[in-house]
């Protein structure tokens, strides 16, 4: 009973050590990418990916790598569940992220342009990012 | 009157050609149409796109 008790909470402890150690190392290198957007040499763009707007260190770049293959396996996954395609969904998120998550100061992309830098004011969105009504 | 007159002519010249023909555009016409889609796809996804950026703060570094 006692046994069975300490094997369980091993089992917790070991679970939320890997945990942790899976964790840590990824948010420190986050805190370089957002060092990055800061500095404006990683920006986030209307296809739903970060790019790269500037010369960045090795770190960032596969940072910013990572990053975008794991956006696009969420994208796929809700792509998945809603029937409709990875594209819109990156383009979705592409909206979310210029219209609330750009910060003044900070570089966003849509298309092909030109990296610009957020102003006081709204980004002009693409028109498909036009809300309901 | 001079109206009418221009009127009852083009109904002549209708009834002469028999049919009106219309002819197929070759490039299809619907790049407008897309574009709506695609509107009304990303705004339903809208709540969709909010919930994964929050769910997922370590993709979405601000």
């Amino acid at each position: 009973m006692t046994r069975t008790f300490m094997m369980i909470a091993t089992t917790a402890a070991v679970a939320l050590a890997t945990g942790l150690a899976m964790t840590s190392p990824a948010r420190a290198q986050s805190g370089a990418v957002v060092a990055a957007m800061t500095a404006g040499t990683v920006g986030e763009q209307a296809d739903g990916y970060l790019g790269l707007a500037g010369s960045v260190s090795d770190a960032v770049r596969q940072e910013v790598e990572s990053i975008n293959i794991k956006r696009r396996a969420a994208y796929t996954d809700l792509a998945g569940k809603r029937g409709v395609t990875v594209q819109d969904v990156a383009a979705s998120i592409g909206c979310q992220t210029l219209s609330s998550r750009v910060k003044q100061g900070q570089v966003y992309r849509i298309g092909a342009g030109a990296w610009q830098t957020k102003g006081a004011g709204a980004i002009a969105l693409p028109p498909y990012c036009a809300t309901a009504g | 009157m001079k109206k009418r007159t221009i009127m009852m002519a083009g109904f002549a010249a209708l009834g002469l050609t028999g049919c009106i023909q219309v002819k197929a555009p070759d490039k299809p016409i619907e790049i407008n149409l897309n574009v709506k889609i695609q509107q009304e796809v990303v705004v339903k996804l809208q709540r969709d796109a909010q919930d994964l950026i929050q769910n997922n703060p370590e993709l979405f570094p601000q």
